[in-house]
């Protein structure tokens, strides 16, 4: 801070909009939920009746191995989706960084923010359209085995289309990593002969190592609260957790069971922000 | 093996996977705005034999998407509008505060980015039919406000931040008060940032579906949500047409944003380039 530096006056009650939006529309409302996710359910109506009496049952029932089945599945093809992304994305951000001329570096970032920001609706109709049951691959797919109706099959699209937009986000968030490493180091190591494939496991790899939690973080908490991918590529034959919820709402109206599997996917997400973060603050200040 | 062999072989895996993984993310972009322009009316095998803009026609002439599609737009304009106002006055004071506790107030302001759209989506519908509110717009503005907010809280308090504090200072040496120095110096300095706080929130809102779907009712929809619901029900090429608008429209903010911003600025770019 420059010294000498007016003291800024501060205007608190230019947080009052800002106060009222999140109190309005954020706590009060995730409070309701705490609350109603308590409320006793009875089937035929619609959410719980104005003074249910509380129970939780509506957390019991989730630990039925028909529901714990729904959170293991959502976990563990988040899981396989972001890790894959990483793997694919590393490499991808090596080249684009160290490989390509500051020119085609520019046009691969273009392309690469480009596909980020494209709609979520449009990465799975066309994911759907060229790797569905009724696509254009629907021959070579019989042909070598693979039934496109198969429940591995709806496994691997719905982590296809979570790897769609994790591969340029992972891509960027370790491009701007990877330009922080000192490449003299990777030579200077090469140098007093090391292979190109143990430089980068003993250098390159660690020094990366807060780009790559980084980048895990954004793909795993964006895949665990996915909706759209889901529920278009798997065909109601794979639920995350978020479609659930939703299934929850529209077709049985069981609104404290929906708030139940809400608190819980709401929690598993802050914890592993709460994780992540907690690693990433730790490596920053070794 | 030898080490440089095995360099070798690492390498070429390497190129591989970079390959795999690029035909990966465009085979079906470029699948689906083929079968856009397909002039058969079923879903048949690639290339089509013939190309026309029929499905484009058909988009165009239903009223279930372009209902949607209005919805979209005005709903998208106002919450854009309101999140940047709320967003920008959030920031100012949070930029300005030198209070105990300011790190927190401002995580509690970008706590809504953690918690999954479902989650906040079908909180606030509880909560909005708790008040009574039926009105579908309405309660989409809500929605839409409280997952754009901290978008333009962020950029704004990124566009801040890079501000050095002496061109204030002079400009209150030199006779400004206080409001004229934040209009004449603070704000037109942080333009950037707030312009890009106002693009996301833009695109935010006209792509979200999570939120959305919890609050629509039976005549108050947005496009994704009408594009989704026909998704399910049967796989009409319109809704390739519908893609290809929408991959023009991303192209076109992408254009702008590095036109004003410049991309670079967006992802961040290290110092070894």
């Amino acid at each position: 801070m420059p010294q000498g530096r007016p003291v800024k006056r501060a205007y608190p009650a230019l947080l009052l909009p800002g106060a009222a939006v999140y109190l309005g529309f954020f706590f009060l409302p995730l409070a309701g939920l705490f609350r109603e996710s308590f409320r006793q359910f009875t089937p035929g109506g619609v959410g719980s009746a104005a003074n249910a009496p509380f129970t939780l049952a509506n957390y019991s029932e989730l630990l039925t191995p028909s529901f714990a089945e729904f959170f293991l599945e959502t976990m563990r093809i988040s899981l396989l989706a972001s890790l894959t992304g990483l793997l694919f994305a590393f490499p991808l951000a090596y080249w684009l960084a160290r490989r390509l001329s500051p020119g085609w570096r520019a046009t691969a970032v273009g392309f690469f923010v480009t596909l980020m920001f494209l709609s979520v609706l449009v990465r799975t109709y066309a994911l759907e359209l060229t790797l569905g049951a009724a696509g254009p691959l629907r021959p070579i797919l019989l042909g070598v085995g693979i039934f496109p109706n198969g429940r591995g099959y709806i496994e691997l699209l719905v982590a296809g289309g979570l790897l769609h937009y994790i591969v340029p986000m992972a891509t960027l968030t370790l491009l701007a990593t990877i330009q922080n490493v000192d490449p003299r180091l990777f030579d200077a190591a090469q140098n007093l002969g090391a292979p190109g494939w143990k430089a980068h496991l003993t250098i390159t790899l660690p020094l990366c190592a807060r780009g790559l939690l980084a980048a895990f973080l954004f793909s795993f908490t964006f895949s665990i609260s996915a909706f759209v991918i889901p529920m278009i590529l798997g065909k109601g034959r794979v639920l995350f957790i978020s479609n659930l919820i939703y299934n929850r709402f529209s077709e049985v109206a069981d609104y404290p069971s929906g708030a139940a599997i809400s608190i819980v996917l709401f929690a598993v997400a802050l914890t592993i922000v709460y994780v992540t973060s907690r690693q990433l603050h730790r490596r920053s200040m070794p | 093996m030898t080490g440089r062999a095995l360099d070798n072989l690492l390498r070429l895996l390497g190129m591989l996977m970079i390959g795999g993984i690029v035909c990966f993310l465009l085979i079906p972009i470029v699948v689906t705005v083929v079968m856009a322009f397909d002039a058969r009316a079923y879903l048949g095998p690639l290339p089509p034999p013939a190309y026309s803009l029929r499905w484009f026609r058909r988009f165009f002439s239903d009223d279930y998407f372009l209902r949607g599609l209005g919805t979209s737009v005005q709903l998208a304009l106002l919450s854009a509008t309101l999140s940047l106002c709320v967003g920008v006055a959030t920031a100012v004071a949070l930029d300005r505060g030198s209070w105990r506790g300011k790190e927190a107030l401002t995580s509690l302001f970008l706590s809504p980015l953690i918690v999954p759209p479902v989650v906040t989506g079908f909180a606030l519908l509880l909560f909005l039919s708790g008040l009574g509110l039926s009105n579908g717009f309405a309660r989409l503005l809500c929605g839409h406000i409280i997952i754009t907010v901290p978008y333009t809280i962020r950029s704004t308090l990124a566009g801040l931040s890079g501000i050095d504090g002496s061109l204030t200072e002079a400009a209150l040496i030199l006779g400004a008060n206080e409001r004229s120095a934040f209009w004449d110096v603070t704000f037109p300095l942080a333009r950037t940032g707030i312009v890009c706080g106002a693009i996301f929130a833009f695109a935010i809102s006209m792509d979200d579906v999570a939120v959305s779907i919890m609050l629509t009712d039976a005549n108050t929809y947005t496009l994704p949500v009408a594009l989704i619901s026909s998704m399910r029900a049967n796989f009409d090429l319109s809704i390739a047409a519908a893609s290809v608008l929408l991959m023009l429209a991303t192209l076109a903010l992408i254009l702008v944003l590095e036109k004003l911003v410049g991309l670079d600025r967006i992802i961040g770019q290290g110092v070894f380039r």
